[in-house]
């Protein structure tokens, strides 16, 4: 069970390969627009007038993108308003980055003479690095190499019995052989967190997951709303799901049944393989490039859609250097989105295949996927924007 | 008799999940991995959402997974639909906090 990807000097595989230009702004996005095999994350979240912590959050997720196995190698432009601070100085996510073994150059306006002047020198830069990168050729790497996260939406009650059982079926093919993925969102692991308590591998594991989750509902609590006019959302709940246990309870089956080895911070790279949870946010604008700056090659939404409102066209992917891999199990969803979802599921609740023999075709889609098959958003040259996953008061 | 009929997911279950839009009147087959039982639908009900394949009294939970996933909010009848109208999740409730909404 082999992909073809793009040999990285630390070791890692690209499914992708292509030329980072961070932070977002006028300079990366100028680049981006002009030179091909470019991307960039679009994001507001610059770190200004935001705490010590949340800055590093930034820092983390921009580190931990440049360090993408799908990213060749990186411009860094000292235009970003977060730059002044000590977390977010370009020479600082620099170096990070570099540790990697990639290129990486530091694009400095001041230096330069004018934006303008820095401009036509990011453009050069680029498209030399992005013709550098051209050279490269896919070879074979096994499954240790790939990393894949997951985020289940619009989740409805196909959700818990087949879409998300067969997302666990392709985790637990990966981590057997030796690979990562990750899941996460921690409201809806809430009334599920003894279960996933007993996967853990240690003591400290299990501490961490319950304390992820007893954090988020006192935060829930403390707001005097019932949570269940906020998450489940209403398209949950018109989706069949009658609370947040029964959303957590059915959400968790897309973890698979590995054991948990540790519990991560967004962004935050996993020292080892295996299974991960992600103490994250479910937005899809937020979860997806979380997963990317921890390492995932490749992101999964797992799409219930019963309630689902709005046109066939799905979302494209967040997660800026990540394609994005949509899955339901609902036949109604399907007939309403078929150019965007990739993988149908439903023939598990059709009784055409069981779980495993469907978490097998969707392993098979994601090592195409993983050897340079573009995912059907992925044909689409649009980004939705990110959202930081930032957790303190801003100022 | 219905085809598809509901799935429950394990024997602790008090609840199934249709895999078809039933209708009132109709009898359900509720399928437990080989196992098979009959539920007569009280109601129309909707593919995805919940049939009671026993009687809840109000206050007991709801089981499905083999968990709980909240406490019938009244008496449940065995074929009725089980949703937010009879079912109270028990989590994140800030409206029951001091101050809430409630």
């Amino acid at each position: 069970m082999n992909f073809l990807g793009y040999d990285r000097p630390d070791g890692s595989a690209g499914i992708r390969n292509y030329v980072l230009v961070i932070p977002w702004g006028f300079l990366a996005a100028k680049i981006c627009d002009l030179v091909d095999g470019t991307r960039t994350i679009l994001t507001p979240d610059s770190g200004s007038g935001r705490t010590s912590r949340d800055r590093e959050t930034i820092a983390r997720t921009l580190i931990g993108l440049g360090r993408n196995p799908n990213v060749a190698s990186v411009i860094i432009h000292t235009q970003g308003t977060g730059a002044g601070y000590p977390e977010l100085k370009p020479t600082r996510l620099a170096e990070e980055i570099a540790r990697s073994g990639k290129r990486v150059e530091i694009l400095d306006a001041v230096k330069e003479g004018s934006t303008f002047r820095a401009l036509d020198k990011g453009v050069q830069l680029a498209r030399e690095m992005a013709l550098e990168a051209s050279r490269l050729r896919r070879q074979p790497f096994d499954l240790s190499h790939l990393s894949v996260g997951v985020k289940c939406g619009h989740s409805d009650t196909t959700s818990g019995i087949a879409g998300n059982p067969v997302i666990g079926s392709l985790f637990d093919r990966i981590v057997a052989a030796g690979g990562t993925a990750f899941f996460g969102e921690t409201t809806e692991i809430i009334g599920a967190e003894h279960v996933l308590a007993k996967r853990s591998v240690d003591d400290e594991v299990v501490r961490q997951i319950l304390e992820a989750a007893d954090r988020i509902e006192a935060i829930a609590k403390a707001t005097g709303e019932d949570i269940r006019t906020v998450n489940p959302v209403p398209s949950n709940i018109a989706g069949g799901i009658s609370s947040l246990e029964e959303k957590s309870l059915g959400a968790i089956h897309k973890s698979g049944s590995a054991p948990i080895q540790g519990v991560l911070k967004y962004g935050e790279r996993p020292e080892g393989k295996g299974l991960f949870f992600v103490d994250n946010w479910m937005s899809m604008g937020s979860i997806f490039a979380g997963y990317a700056a921890s390492g995932a090659q490749l992101v999964i939404f797992q799409l219930g859609g019963g309630g689902l409102i709005g046109n066939d066209l799905l979302h494209t992917s967040t997660a800026a250097v990540a394609p994005l891999l949509w899955t339901t199990a609902n036949p109604k969803t399907l007939s309403r989105a078929p150019t965007s979802v990739d993988f149908y599921s439903g023939t598990v609740i059709e009784g055409k295949d069981t779980i495993e023999e469907a978490g097998e075709k969707l392993l098979q889609l994601v090592l195409d996927i993983a050897s340079g098959t573009v995912t059907k958003v992925e044909t689409l040259r649009h980004t939705d924007p990110t959202q930081i996953y930032l957790r303190d008061p801003s100022f | 008799m219905t085809t598809r009929g509901a799935l429950m997911l394990t024997a602790k279950d008090n609840v199934a999940t249709l895999l078809e839009d039933v209708s009132r009147g109709s009898d359900v087959l509720a399928r437990l991995g080989k196992e098979t039982s009959q539920v007569r639908a009280l109601e129309d009900i909707t593919f995805g959402f919940k049939i009671a394949v026993a009687d809840i009294a109000e206050g007991a939970a709801v089981i499905k997974y083999g968990e709980t996933i909240g406490t019938a909010s009244r008496d449940i009848k065995k074929g009725e639909m089980v949703h937010i109208h009879n079912l109270e999740g028990g989590r994140g409730r800030g409206d029951l906090m001091k101050g809430g909404s409630k």
